[in-house]
């Protein structure tokens, strides 16, 4: 858009203060030299892609979708069917093209092919959907979801149906995740300071308006979904590879639940709330898998019973909706300290009469 | 030719209908004033003009296109700007931003960049205060500047028609005037029609131009502001009293 440059030096300190703390989380692990924590980091760096794809949409576009983890499955199958030894995949799905059996590509080819398929798909699903718009259109991205796990489920030939599916090259390094979460955080805040992102939060904040400045609300969105599709769908693809193993299942509700949980407690209309709400969630549910297993304190045994992660999640996410419903980051951004103060005194002469209460800090 | 062409439309929500049958025509850099009473359709004849509801009969010409029941960035493209009612800034957006947003449609047409500019920079000299908060968010300025702000974002995409709901709905009074200050210098530089919907006829009779008075989803009156202003008519089509 017009002073490009002006735009990129004014938000790029967002996107260089995430990877920074996405780094200094890698060097710290590696560093920690701890097999178990590795596998725990990467988690928490799939998590970041996943909740940074789904903020990509929600965010920007205000519309809630609960429909992207199935993207992720179409990743992570994509994945499985590219990189998988061609005598299992003869072996167990059978179904899949000659051509596609004999593939077998390196994770790290495979990954963005499959997340290409995700979006792709998204595209096809986003040209229906996006017409719609509130709740019509969260309900039909969750139909979409459910038809996606129920083809998933049952096409057995092609996707080993409910079975697992194994046999997918596991990746224990972490730096392959450390750099795609860096480059789905670049991503995300591109499209966030594009003509397309701007002309979609311009939608979001107010719909009439922004169809009478000329803004074509359904193929901004459209635009959002496709590129949100294309990120989730690579988090599913080096899902695939952090297991080794995938089923349908494993992409669907619980999964769903957890991604926007952390959305919302982080705020859902900030790129450096999705990935703080991922960060902080995810020390707290460490914590509670602990508790879960059951700690020794001085010969008393302390055991949470199973299923209070959940719980505790549910019961945050409610307690934020309460009392912050715009997040732990409420709208706004990361920046440099000094930039901070420089727009707080910009900002200062305002007026007390028109405030509006949502949206306004950014 | 005229720039604006209603025939016979009718707007319905429902089994409510809002405007009956109305029919009028404006011309180039013309000012019309759309008064009357709440309820008298006013606002739902504006919307069905910018294509944001579909006329449920009739037909609309904006510059010889057919736009009844386009959509309206489609109805924006071909020249016509509408500041809905409410000032509805783009809250988490910079005023900046707010203004450079519509400006998207014309993307990739010879020298925009440049045209982008000097539509800013006009904007600009209408409305100084807006260049310096342009950094601020949009949701934190005062009601007017909210409203100018809004006025030069429907500015920045050159239309030849700009369509404004209540410009005057919750303002201070001076703020009001200020607003119709710079709407009027505005007609006068660019040639630029104003249909403005206002409850109050008081405007109209202040700023000059053409009136119209609906009532019940009719169009009782039209005429010149200031003569119908003073006229007995106007009183009782507007209160309701006489044969009415």
């Amino acid at each position: 858009m017009l002073r490009r440059g002006s735009v990129v030096r004014r938000t790029i300190a967002t996107p260089i203060i995430l990877s920074a703390l996405i780094l200094a989380l890698a060097i710290f692990t590696v560093w920690s030299g701890s097999r178990p924590f590795n596998q725990t980091v990467i988690d928490v760096l799939l998590r970041v892609m996943l909740v940074v794809g789904l903020y990509i949409f929600i965010g920007n576009s205000g519309v809630l979708s609960f429909g992207h983890i199935g993207f992720t499955c179409l990743g992570a199958y994509a994945a499985a069917w590219l990189t998988m030894p061609p005598m299992m995949k003869g072996m167990m799905l059978p179904g899949l093209p000659g051509w596609l059996i004999a593939t077998k590509l390196p994770y790290w080819v495979a990954a963005p092919i499959a997340a290409t398929f995700a979006a792709v798909f998204a595209w096809l699903f986003g040209l229906v959907l996006m017409r719609l718009s509130g709740i019509a259109a969260s309900i039909a991205t969750f139909a979409m979801l459910a038809m996606i796990n129920k083809i998933y489920s049952n096409w057995s030939s092609v996707t080993g149906a409910t079975s697992s599916v194994v046999g997918i090259p596991i990746v224990r390094d972490l730096w392959p995740y450390v750099i795609a979460a860096i480059l789905c955080i670049v991503i995300a805040w591109a499209h966030a300071i594009s003509r397309a992102g701007l002309k979609l939060r311009a939608a979001r904040d107010e719909p009439v308006a922004a169809q009478a400045s000329g803004i074509d609300i359904p193929r901004e969105r459209l635009v959002a979904f496709v590129v949100s599709g294309w990120v989730t769908g690579l988090a599913g693809a080096l899902f695939a590879h952090s297991l080794g193993v995938v089923t349908p299942d494993t992409f669907y509700l619980a999964m769903t639940f957890m991604a926007l949980s952390m959305l919302v407690v982080g705020g859902m209309s900030s790129l450096s709330g999705a990935v703080l709400g991922v960060l902080v969630l995810s020390l707290l549910i460490q914590l509670l898998r602990g508790l879960e297993r059951g700690v020794d304190m001085g010969g008393v045994a302390l055991k949470i019973p199973n299923g209070l992660q959940e719980i505790a999640l549910g019961v945050i996410m409610i307690a934020i909706l309460m009392f912050r419903p715009s997040g732990m980051m409420g709208n706004r951004e990361l920046v440099w300290p000094r930039a901070r103060r420089r727009r707080a005194a910009d900002a200062a002469p305002r007026s007390s009469t028109n405030t509006q209460p949502t949206g306004v800090h950014r | 030719m005229s720039l604006l062409s209603l025939s016979n439309v009718t707007v319905r929500y429902g089994r409510l209908t809002a405007v009956r049958g109305v029919s009028f025509t404006m011309a180039e850099g013309e000012v019309l004033f759309v008064t009357g009473p709440n309820g008298a359709g006013k606002s739902s004849l504006l919307r069905a003009v910018a294509g944001v509801v579909a006329p449920a009969g009739g037909r609309i010409d904006l510059a010889d296109h057919d736009i009844t029941g386009r959509s309206p960035e489609t109805i924006a493209r071909l020249g016509l700007s509408m500041v809905p009612e409410g000032r509805e800034v783009f809250g988490s957006l910079s005023v900046e931003e707010n203004l450079l947003v519509g400006t998207g449609m014309h993307a990739g047409t010879r020298g925009w960049r440049a045209r982008c500019e000097t539509d800013l920079a006009a904007v600009y000299a209408t409305f100084p205060i807006l260049k310096d908060r342009r950094r601020s968010q949009a949701g934190l300025l005062s009601g007017g500047q909210q409203q100018m702000l809004v006025i030069g974002r429907a500015l920045m995409t050159n239309p030849r028609l700009m369509a404004i709901d209540e410009p005057s709905l919750g303002l201070a009074p001076n703020i009001i005037d200020q607003v119709y200050d710079r709407l009027t210098e505005l007609r006068r530089h660019r040639a630029l029609a104003l249909l403005i919907v206002e409850q109050s006829s008081t405007r109209a009779m202040m700023v000059g131009g053409r009136m119209m008075l609906m009532r019940g989803g009719e169009i009782l009156l039209d005429g010149d502001a200031r003569a119908l202003g003073q006229s007995e008519a106007m009183q009782s089509a507007y209160f309701g009293y006489g044969e009415h």
